[in-house]
């Protein structure tokens, strides 16, 4: 059983270490231009967030993998890995928001007294601070990701859930194969979000 | 004739269609002290952040050694890393250290190598009198603590003036004292400070000059002995005598548009 699921293992950790990654980036700059921006970016920043969580995951995975890959030439495991970290992006943005409105005013004021550009004051003051505030949120979002990576076997990526289920076929154990699968999200879950707990608490703010 | 540092001319500002400040106008000497005094919601802290520009006036025009900072096109980061300001709530980074709140517009703005600019840093620290605190986390300090590292990030800057935004309001009368203290040192070095303060004492000690606002406007400016002995204006007096029977909430309690 193990043979057949270890392969899937790297494949899950990779797509959603690809997607948190593109997600957080979109995310934490989609969410400076909300709070931020003029009202140009501002709106597309909104309207991408706003569309992308009214979508559901599999069909931007299969939007990005039958449309866009006709054009650019994509893997599926590429693919899968993007239209997740799209997605997550559109959530992330909206955990990175919130995290940049806690951040007292003042920090800004203070920063602009000192000369800072307002770029530079978000970049040196403020997000530092909003990243402490957003981890617990990131660590939901994480497991949200771990799991919707499944999602990608529908486009053929061999992730753990793939594998899974051509074990289930292969074994004629439905039960052994799917269950072991659980367990090793469980596992992957627990590693990821106990990892980002170490982060937090290395990283907290003393109050 | 001295040379102005700083030239304020009819300087207006207004929120919408509210008037805050209206038509103030004056110079500031090199290593001159001044005090801003006035009831709470006189405009007397948006005076202060249109001298830095974190406000833009809505008009009037300001020089700093005779250029015209007000103009069109002008770097305002440039002019504010000349103008070194302190703040009522304080507003440390909360995520660095006091050595880093200090060295960070060093690093950052005037792109010193770290190493320098935490010896730089660490100096400072040193004149208002906390660098055995360099490790420390904003929220470990007192509040006095706190301002006097506001002071010191501010002047790690190597600004031409200082400016004081009601710097002891947030503390309690023990902590005021050492704050107080501090700024003393500062214009005994011949430092150029405008400072917005109810502190009377410090006011009639330490300033080369009074200016008492009134309704966004300058009612009555003069050395300390006279606008604390002699008022000129009737306004001037009765504000006083509030502040000096202790009765200070007729003076300081009411709401104030610009300090929300």
């Amino acid at each position: 059983m193990l043979q057949f699921l270890l392969p899937g293992l790297g494949v899950t950790v990779s797509v959603t270490l690809i997607a948190l990654g593109l997600g957080g980036c979109i995310g934490a700059l989609m969410a400076v231009f909300r709070v931020y921006g003029n009202p140009v970016v501002k709106g597309l920043a909104v309207s991408y967030s706003v569309v992308i969580r009214a979508v559901p995951v599999v069909v931007i995975i299969f939007i990005l993998f039958f449309v866009i890959s006709a054009f650019i030439d994509l893997s599926p495991f590429m693919s899968g890995a993007i239209a997740l970290g799209f997605a997550s992006g559109a959530y992330q943005t909206e955990i990175f928001r919130g995290a940049i409105l806690s951040v007292p005013r003042g920090q800004m004021t203070a920063a602009r007294g000192i000369g800072m550009s307002r770029t530079k004051a978000i970049r040196c003051i403020i997000m530092p601070q909003a990243f402490r505030v957003a981890i617990p949120s990131l660590i939901n979002e994480v497991t949200l990701v771990l799991k919707d990576s499944s999602l990608v076997f529908v486009i053929g990526v061999p992730e753990l859930m793939r594998r899974a289920q051509y074990a289930s076929a292969s074994t004629m154990e439905p039960l052994l194969a799917f269950g072991t699968a659980a367990c090793f999200y469980i596992l992957l879950t627990l590693t990821l979000s106990k990892l980002l707990e170490t982060v937090e608490k290395r990283f907290a703010i003393q109050f | 004739m001295t040379r102005s540092l700083l030239r304020i001319e009819n300087l207006c500002k207004s929120f919408g269609a509210t008037p805050v400040v209206t038509d103030v106008s004056f110079d500031v000497n090199p290593s001159e002290v001044i005090v801003i005094i006035g009831s709470s919601g006189t405009g007397k802290s948006t005076l202060l952040q249109c001298l830095n520009l974190l406000h833009t006036p809505t008009s009037g025009k300001i020089f700093l050694e005779d250029q015209e900072i007000t103009a069109p096109g002008v770097n305002q980061d440039l002019v504010r890393r000349q103008m070194g300001m302190v703040f009522q709530e304080f507003n440390l980074f909360n995520h660095l250290t006091v050595l880093g709140n200090v060295a960070i517009g060093m690093t950052k703005v005037l792109g010193m190598p770290a190493k320098n600019a935490e010896k730089k840093a660490l100096n400072e620290l040193t004149r208002v009198g906390l660098a055995d605190h360099w490790h420390k986390y904003p929220a470990q300090l007192s509040g006095g603590q706190k301002q006097r590292v506001g002071i010191a990030r501010a002047l790690g800057m190597g600004p031409k003036v200082m400016l004081f935004d009601e710097p002891t309001s947030a503390l309690d009368p023990e902590l005021t004292g050492e704050v107080l203290v501090v700024m003393q040192k500062l214009a005994a070095e011949g430092m150029t400070m405008i400072i917005v303060s109810h502190e009377m004492g410090f006011a009639r000690d330490a300033a080369d000059r009074v200016i008492f606002m009134e309704n966004g406007r300058i009612e009555e400016q003069g050395p300390p002995d006279r606008i604390f002995t002699h008022p000129a204006s009737e306004r001037t007096r009765e504000f006083l005598s509030i502040i000096t029977t202790g009765n200070t909430d007729q003076a300081t309690g009411k709401a104030s548009p610009d300090r929300p």
